[in-house]
């Protein structure tokens, strides 16, 4: 999968924000496959694959596997050290194949997602404490959990449900 | 001239009275407009009735949604809407949703969909974290130096505590960006995070002339924390999180 394409800032900025105008695939994936009108019943197109990628991209952090990771993550800090990476380095590494922070692509993310609950479910049944699950995927029909509101500051919406 | 029976693959809705774009769309076939009265669907036709779908695919839908919001107010389809016919298309959706299409139109009209997506330095949070929690740092000096296998169960009980502490941090991040933002914004919509790193996943919806206080207000935020997120922001988009059909009545 190709990285997002990096634009130039397309407007004058500090440089602290990645900026694309033009959208890689990563950056819109959620949007057009979660988002947007939908007449339900009327889709007819395949998404064998690419469904299960995406639209089950969900994080699962309270598991056994997850809690081992933080742990030894936490345990591999060095806390005599007071820097970070600096801004360079950052700027560097604002791909998703960047740098020390390894930030995942959205679809590998999801792929650990899914191989994520089978372990999780393994722990379930061993009754392993603290396995609650505080986030859990979805399946592909539920509609994504978004918390939408108006700020107020510009035009309410209001909208009419039925044709006049 | 439109070929009527044809299945109709459905980008989105716009205005009548605009131009398709000069774009291809999906299996390189032209784009169409049809219309119903002031409301039009943007579509082309369907090569099969079952399509098969890859990157090349979607990118197409989001190229077509893209070249549409230049040339006007766009209402985004979800990706993978297929009408069986032009008649099909005419009733269940725009004579189905005309006025509620018109509307969000009206309501879209110089607005467009910015995404924010803010991914943690995962040293840098742990850190805060550490240092904000003396129990988490307590605990882990009395694992430095011991066996992993003599410490399995104190090392889950330290993650339990680290992840915590880390969606507590994430919840908290989230509302302060999105805060900062809302100022600017028309509309907010906040998702979860999509993976373990993310800080903020939120779209807002803002008026093209308000882009650059926008703007102003996200290099305020990201070199604020510069150390600690990593932001990215990607716009003007097309409203997809914005737009919603009601059941037709």
């Amino acid at each position: 999968m190709a990285t997002a394409m990096q634009q130039q800032p397309y407007r004058g900025g500090s440089g602290y924000v990645a900026r694309s105008s033009s959208s890689g695939l990563y950056d819109v994936l959620e949007l057009i496959l979660d988002k947007g009108l939908v007449i339900d019943v009327f889709v007819r197109v395949s998404l064998i694959g690419i469904e299960i990628l995406t639209i089950d991209a969900r994080i699962v952090i309270a598991s056994v596997d997850t809690y081992l990771r933080f742990a030894e993550a936490v345990n591999r800090l060095d806390l005599m050290a007071t820097e970070t990476q600096g801004l360079p380095e950052l700027m560097e590494g604002i791909t998703e194949g960047g740098a020390s922070s390894k930030t995942k692509g959205m679809l590998q993310g999801a792929k650990e997602a899914l191989f994520g609950d089978d372990e999780e479910e393994e722990a379930e049944d061993e009754g392993d404490e603290g396995s609650t699950r505080r986030r859990t995927s979805s399946s592909t029909t539920t509609k994504r959990r978004r918390r939408r509101e108006a700020t107020g500051s510009g035009s309410k919406r209001g909208r009419s449900k039925s044709k006049s | 001239m439109t070929d009527k029976a044809e299945p109709r693959y459905v980008y989105g809705v716009v205005r009548a009275d605009t131009a398709a774009p000069a774009v291809d769309g999906i299996a390189a076939a032209p784009l169409e407009l049809i219309a119903d009265g002031d409301v039009a669907a943007l579509t082309s036709i369907a090569p099969d009735q079952y399509l098969e779908v890859g990157r090349e695919e979607l990118l197409t839908h989001s190229r077509v949604l893209e070249a549409a919001l230049d040339k006007g107010t766009v209402l985004p389809m979800r990706f993978g809407v297929v009408l069986s016919d032009e008649e099909t298309l005419r009733s269940d959706l725009l004579d189905a949703h005309h006025d509620e299409l018109a509307v969000q139109l009206t309501e879209m009209d110089g607005k467009v969909e910015m995404t924010l997506k803010g991914v943690y330095d995962e040293e840098a949070v742990l850190r805060e974290i550490v240092a904000e929690h003396p129990g988490i740092a307590q605990l882990r000096g009395e694992l430095e130096g011991k066996p992993e296998a003599a410490t399995y169960y104190e090392r889950i009980r330290l993650g339990e505590l680290v992840a915590a502490a880390f969606v507590e941090r994430q919840e908290l991040d989230s509302e302060a960006a999105v805060e900062d933002l809302r100022l600017h914004a028309v509309a907010v919509a906040v998702g979860e995070p999509i993976h373990e790193r993310m800080a903020v996943n939120a779209s807002f919806l803002v008026e093209r002339a308000k882009l650059d206080e926008f703007d102003r207000a996200l290099d305020a935020i990201g070199e604020r924390k510069a150390k600690l997120i990593r932001f990215r922001v990607t716009g003007p988009l097309p409203p997809h999180s914005f737009v919603e059909l009601g059941v037709a009545a």
